[in-house]
Formats: structure tokens, sequence, C-alpha cells
């Protein structure tokens, strides 16, 4: 099983390096930037929401067993003041106040509804008016609520029911304003801004995210990270259309069924994605150990992770079955009951991936201030904000500015990260670069010590081959002619004849180490002076027969002498005893491909066998098997013939 | 006419009196060679080489430098002048390198006064004497040439030129060169002399792009 590739992995323990001040500051400008934007949404609401008109903070409240509040007594209300909390109770509730004479003073009386944290209805004096933001037919927008009371309603007194539903979830109603409609209608627009436009903006930005990293999973090597980041932020976009549209084409328990599964999505999504992003970038420490300690607090290993991904899409799918299966039982409560369930769900797993996310940060430390900065913050947002809604009746606006900053954030973590690795990746190229380096001078050395003793073994070779040959020929020769004249016993004519054979020889050693390009031909062409004048001098002629035989690289000077010195002992002897008139040198090739010298003159012949000039035959003898070559001999009343056998010779050199 | 039956002028630089003596007095002997003055050294040679003269005998390792050097000047300077290298093993290494530099034969030391004055002879008449071993030689320089860079290696040798090359390394006589090509012995001797000029050109171009790497000298632009 191929293990998947970690181009984001950092080589351990580089990854924990300390992060530069750089990055800190990065990572404070964040934190900053979403601290003012958060502020100043806030900030906004506040103002968007001090509209000019009378505000309404105390209210009679009473649970409505029906949903026509004209049924219920005065009597059955309780006083209460706003916001007011609504929770955990199946039925509507009721929040009844009357029109003053100044209200119903007002050309078009209308009731502002900031915030709910679901659908509100307006009654006057038992009659369905308004509800769900269509007080005109061009909004749509359920919060916030402009709601215009019908002119032939508006009276002193006139009776105000506002129906609140959902009162399980973590229902409230805010403080609402009843003025008129136009001094109302700045301040709808700019909470319709804030709490509609915005989160869709946040959509948006999750849909791009979303497409980014699904795009980018494949070309990076943390595929894990990035799809659960993929889901995460569709999920979240997806969330939203489903709490955007109203009247959406595929009908209301759809919509409704689009919200919950994407909620659903959303928390599993963030599961997965805070394990994968608190697993890639540390090493696993116990791959093997599955003890809840180990799985909610330790890196998970590649195996265990895959395993995450399934099971996430499979919860996910489960979820969706529930979902659709409890929201065709019953919308109304079931939409309800399912939004607290996963409400607490939420809660938990925001639980679970600040634990982790803690655990992550305490032991690496803080590396990586930036992806910190945005995970922290994003976390502590939806705290805040069901804190928010939850104990101050208000609505949540933190998570939305802070899901604003999170793809940013995680962005330039992204990038620094990624230059780290090439950072890492490019030391430890020029580390290995310098090795390499290093290790070519020392072979390079080497080969120059090699080259230098194999130069120094071939010159001591060649030098004591040439001390040989000398003492072989020259060098005996004069130490001959020195004894003989010491000795008194040599002549003029003997002393130039003993000189001149030293002479030729010197010439024939010469000779032969001139032939350095290794071919017999040209070795032999060069001996041609050598032997021609001799011949001449005896009275008899050469015939010269060079073939064309081919490469002998096998011939170097060492080869070469022997030879010469073969043929200038064939040719003595030849011109010594024979008195031939015709001398004949023969190069070629033989039938076997074998390389043939041969000497033959038209003498008389003699008898090889018992010839008195054994001495010089053996000496022949013994320099054609030095060179690997077979010395034939035949002699006969026509003249003799000494045949250089040379088979395999010429291409291996001695 | 006067010009042919005019006695060649020869100048000797040799170091070894005994050779210098043996040599002079070697050509001395032939009717049609007058020897008009010796030299030990380079030095007392150039001096030599103010008169007028028609053939210069030079030795190589002469003791106040090298005769090839003499040869270059010789012919870059005074190109009628023919320059004969005495070498004593006419060892192919040296005769070359001596041809390279504008020789226009060798002869061996120690050769009989006859040779000697044949050799002069034949350089005199325009021919070019050359040894199997000198020839091989060549040849070897060839084939090391092939690979190196077109201008540094001169004109390169024709088909003919280097089959005559071939048979006369392998000790073939002109006359026998001639037969095995089908040519006449002359066309052989025109080719000799077209390789040497070739070899003494080669290197004349060889001197140039060594001086251009150097940086001796600058070519225009």
């Amino acid at each position: 099983m191929a293990s998947p590739r970690r181009a984001f992995e950092p080589l351990s323990p580089e990854g924990f390096a300390p992060a530069p001040s750089r990055t800190w500051g990065l990572a404070a400008m964040i934190i900053v930037l979403q601290i003012l934007f958060s502020g100043a949404l806030l900030w906004a609401n506040l103002v968007a929401e001090a509209a000019p008109g009378r505000l309404i903070e105390t209210i009679a409240f009473a649970e409505a067993g029906a949903w026509n509040p004209a049924t219920l007594p005065d009597s059955a209300f309780k006083p209460a003041r706003l916001p007011v909390a609504l929770c955990c109770e199946a039925s509507p509730l009721v929040l009844r106040t009357r029109l003053t004479a100044d209200d119903a003073g007002l050309t078009s009386p209308s009731v502002l509804v900031p915030s709910a944290h679901d659908n509100v209805w307006l009654y006057v004096d038992g009659d369905l008016v308004a509800g769900q933001g269509r007080a005109t037919s061009t909004v749509t927008s359920r919060r916030p609520q402009l709601l215009r009371i019908p002119a032939r309603y508006v009276h002193p007194g006139a009776r105000i029911d506002l129906v609140v539903s959902r009162t399980i979830g973590f229902g409230h109603l805010r403080p609402f304003r009843v003025g008129e409609y136009d001094a109302l209608y700045p301040s709808w627009l700019a909470l319709r801004v804030l709490r509609s436009d915005l989160p869709f903006a946040n959509a948006i930005i999750g849909a791009f995210v979303a497409a980014f990293c699904l795009c980018a999973a494949p070309l990076f090597g943390a595929r894990g990270l990035l799809l659960s980041l993929a889901g995460l932020a569709a999920s979240w976009a997806l969330q939203h259309v489903g709490l955007m549209v109203t009247d959406a084409p595929w009908g209301a328990v759809a919509n409704a069924g689009v919200y919950l599964a994407a909620f659903l999505a959303t928390l599993v999504f963030l599961v997965w994605f805070f394990i994968e992003w608190t697993s890639v970038f540390a090493p696993p420490r116990s791959p093997t150990a599955t003890s809840p300690r180990t799985m909610i607090l330790d890196a998970w290993n590649g195996q265990a992770r895959r395993r995450l991904a399934l099971a996430s899409l499979a919860v996910i799918a489960v979820g969706i079955v529930l979902i659709a299966l409890r929201l065709q039982d019953d919308q109304a409560v079931g939409l309800q009951l399912i939004n607290r369930v996963i409400g607490w769900l939420g809660l938990a797993v925001i639980a679970f991936s600040l634990l982790r996310i803690g655990a992550f940060y305490s032991r690496g430390g803080l590396a990586d201030p930036l992806e910190a900065s945005a995970f922290i913050f994003v976390l502590l947002a939806a705290i805040a904000d069901i804190v928010t809604v939850r104990f101050f009746k208000s609505y949540g606006i933190f998570l939305g500015s802070a899901v604003t900053f999170f793809p940013l954030a995680l962005l330039v973590s992204l990038a620094v990260r990624a230059r780290g690795v090439f950072e890492a990746a490019t030391a430890t190229a020029d580390k290995l670069n310098t090795l390499v380096s290093l290790r070519e001078q020392e072979i390079l050395a080497g080969l120059q010590d090699l080259r230098r003793s194999e130069r120094e073994a071939l010159l001591l070779e060649e030098r004591a081959r040439i001390m040989r040959d000398m003492h072989d020929g020259i060098g005996g020769q004069l130490l001959g002619l020195v004894m003989r004249a010491r000795a008194n016993r040599l002549t003029g004519p003997a002393l130039v004849h003993g000189l001149e054979e030293s002479l030729d020889d010197l010439r024939l050693m010469v000779g032969s180490l001139e032939q350095s390009d290794g071919s017999l031909a040209t070795a032999l062409g060069a001996y041609r002076a050598r032997i021609e004048p001799r011949c001449e001098a005896a009275g008899a002629s050469l015939v010269w027969r060079i073939e064309d035989v081919g490469e002998t690289p096998g011939f170097g000077p060492d080869r070469t002498l022997q030879v010469y010195r073969i043929l200038q002992e064939a040719c003595t002897n030849a011109l010594k005893h024979g008195h031939p008139d015709r001398v004949a040198v023969t190069l070629r090739r033989g039938p076997d491909g074998e390389i043939l010298l041969s000497l033959e003159d038209n003498g008389p012949g003699f008898d090889p066998a018992a010839a008195s000039t054994g001495r010089g035959l053996a000496n022949m003898r013994n320099r054609a098997a030095r060179i690997g070559a077979n010395l034939v001999i035949e002699s006969g009343p026509g003249g003799t013939r000494i045949v250089l056998e040379m088979k395999d010779v010429a291409e291996n050199p001695l | 006419m006067a010009e042919v039956n005019r006695r060649a002028r020869v100048a000797i630089i040799e170091d070894d009196p005994v050779l210098r003596d043996e040599l002079a007095r070697a050509v001395g002997l032939a009717p049609d060679l007058d020897v008009v003055g010796t030299a030990d050294c380079l030095a007392r040679g150039r001096e030599l080489l103010t008169q007028d003269i028609d053939v210069l005998l030079i030795d190589l390792a002469l003791p106040d430098g090298s005769g090839i050097d003499l040869i270059r000047e010789t012919h870059a300077r005074r190109g009628k002048i023919k320059t004969i290298v005495i070498s004593v093993f006419g060892d192919a290494r040296s005769v070359v390198q001596s041809i390279e530099a504008g020789a226009d034969g060798y002869l061996l030391k120690g050769a009989e006064p006859a040779e000697a004055a044949n050799a002069i002879r034949t350089v005199l008449e325009g021919g070019a004497p050359i040894s199997p071993s000198v020839a091989g030689h060549i040849l070897a320089r060839m084939r090391g040439r092939e690979n190196a860079p077109a201008e540094t290696t001169g004109p390169p040798l024709s088909p003919k030129e280097v089959a005559v090359l071939t048979d006369l390394a392998k000790g073939f006589r002109y006359k026998e060169v001639a037969r095995l090509q089908g040519i006449s012995p002359n066309t052989v001797g025109d080719h000799v002399k077209s390789i040497y000029r070739k070899l003494a050109v080669s290197s004349r171009s060889e001197a140039v792009f060594e001086a251009v790497q150097a940086g001796l000298i600058r070519l225009k632009e």
C-alpha cells in the first residue's frame, strides 16, 4: 500500500522550529483585525437597532396551545422583560402588548423585530396581519422583520400579539419597536445587511475555500487535510444557503433538511479537520495505541486518518437519513428537535477541538501562531456566539466575522509552511551538494594517485625491459669486444665489425621504441633499411612482400624488438651459411587468421636437427616463445624458410 | 645554364667535432658540393646563415638550444635555403617535428660519403626523402588529428596521399609504391612533397591557433 505523499509534512524536528518574529507579527495582526471587525459589527448592530420608535421591553407572554392568540384571555399572560429566552416548549409563545394613542396617531404604524430566533407572526386584535417578514410582497427575510399594521386595525389600545415559533431551541425575542414605517425602514435595511447579507458573504467565502481546497488536494501531499477543510467550507456555505433561502424552490422541508444536514456535516468535518491538522504536522506519537486518551490528544497515523475520513462520510450519510426521516414525520417539531440535538453536539465538538488544539500547541509550542490565531479565534467566537444567544438573548455575530478571516489566516499559514518546507529542502540539497563535491574531490584525488602509481608501474616495467634488452644485445656485444681487446685478440676489422653490430642493435632498439602505434607492417617497413644493405653487401637481392594484415595493437616496442632480433638472426644465418642470391621477407595472414612472418633464402639448406648453429636457433626459439609465437624452420636443397607463426598475438598486448 | 654548373654551397651545424669533420670531408669529396662553413652551436650557426648558402645541414641537439628553432627561422626568412636534419637514429619523432618546422630532408649520422651527397642532391633537386618509420609516424599523427578541430589541423591529406604514405610505411620503395598504386614513381615523389608541404602548413596553423589561445595574437574583429 503506497503511503500518501506529504508535501506539507515538515522534517521533524525542524517542523517545530520557533516561529520567526515576523510570523508573530502577522498572527497578531490577524487577531487584531478579527477583534476590530467583530467590534465594528457589534457596534453597527447596536446602532442599527436604535431606530426611532417606541422600544418595547416589558411585555406579557403566554404559552399558546393553539396558533391563534385570540383565544387566549389576558389572564393567561404573565409579565416578562425583553430580551426573553423562549426555551424548551413545543408550543408557540405569544407576547402581548397594546398600541398607545401615540402609536395610533402614526401615518403607517409598524413593528420592527430586530431578532427573534425564529419565525414571528403579528396578530392585531386576534387577526393575523403579517409574519415571517412578508409585510410587503418584496421582503422575504425572516430576520429582521418590519411588519406593517394595516390602517383599519390602528386604534389606541389595539391588541398586538407577536407569536414566536420554535420555542424548543435556543429561542429568544429581542426588544422590538413600534414606530413609523418610513422611520423604521433604514434600521430594518441596516439590520438586514448585517443579518442576511454578511452571512451571504460568508457563504461565498466558504464556497471559494471549498473550491480551492478541492483543487489543491491532488496537488499537495496533505490530501486528507485539504479534503476535510473543503468539506468544512462547503458545509458552512450550504448551511447559509439553508438559512437564507426562505421560499426555496425545493420546498420548506427540503430547505430545512439542507440546513440541518449542512449543520451536522460542519460539525463532523470540524472533527476530521482538526484531527488532520494536528496529526499531519506532528509526528505520530504512538501509532498503535488506541486508548481514548491518545485518540483525543495524540496525532493519528495515516491509516487511522483514512478510516476517520470514511467514518466521517458515513456519519454524515446516516445523519442525513435520520434528519430526513424525522422531518418527514413532523417538520415543525422535528426541526426544533434536531436543531437542539445538533446544537449540543456542536458544543461537544467545539470542546473536543479546543482540547486537541490545546494539546497540539502545548506539545509543539506555538510554532505556527498564524494558524493558532485563526483556530483559536474561530472556536472562541463560536463559544462567544453561543453564550451571547443563550444567556444574553442576542444574536451571534462573532463566528461570522471569525470565519471571514479564517481562510485568510489558513492560507497565509500554508504559504509559510510551504516556504519552510522549501527552505528545508534547499538546505538539505545544499548539504548534499557539498557532500557530493567533497566526495568527488576525494575520488579524483584517489584516481590521480592510482594513475600516478599506474604510470610509475608502467615506467618501471618499461625500464626493466629496456635494461633486459640492453643486457641481451648491445651490452653483451660491447662486453665481448672489451674482453677480446684486453686479451689483445681483437683485430681492426673485427673491432669495426663488432662496433657496427652494436650500433645496429642499438638502432634496432631505438627503432622498436618508435613503434608506438603497434603496427607490425610499419615496424617491418622501418626494418627494411637495416636488412637490405646487408643483403646487397652479401650479394643477395631482397624481395619485400608486406601484405596488409590490418591493425596489430599487440605489437608494442617489446614484441617488435624480439621480431627484429629474430629476423636479424635469421638473416645473418642465411647470409653466412647459405650464400643465397635472393632473400625474401613476407608478411601475410594465414588461412586461420594467424599472422605469418617468414624469411626465406634460396641457399643450399641444412638439417635443422644437426645444425652447428644450434645456439642461434635456440636463441630464436626462445625469443619466439617470449612473445607467444611459434617458430617453424623448414630447410631443404631448395633453400631455407624460417616462419614465425603468431596466432592471437597481434591483438593482445604482451 | 650557369646555375647548373654552379657548385652548391653547403653549411654544417653539428656540435660533435668528429662527426662534423667527417661530414664536411664527405660532402667536400662530391664534385658538385662546396662546404662554405661549419658551426658547433646555434649562435655561430646564425652567423653562417648571413652568407649566401644553398643547403644547411643541422643537428637537432645543440649545446645552446634546439636545431628545430633555427630550421623554423630559416624556413620563414630564407625559404630558398634547403635544410637537412642530421640525426643519429633517424628517429621518426624528431624528423617529423623537423619537417613540420620546414625541413626538407634528413641524413643519418655515420652515413657513407656517397649516401650523404646523394641525400643532399635529392633535396636540392626538389625531392623529399622519406623513410618508412617517418611515413608511419606521419600516418599516426594524421590519425590522431582526425578528431581535432579543423582550424588547428590545416589541410587534410588526400586519400591517394594516405595510400602512398601507408605503402611507404611498409617499407616499399618509390618504384614499388608506384607499381602498387598504378602511378609513376615521379607522381609518388610529388605526393610526398605535397605531404611535406601540408605538414609544414598544419604545423604553422597549429602554432597560430595555440598563439591565439594563449593570447599572444589578437585576431582583427
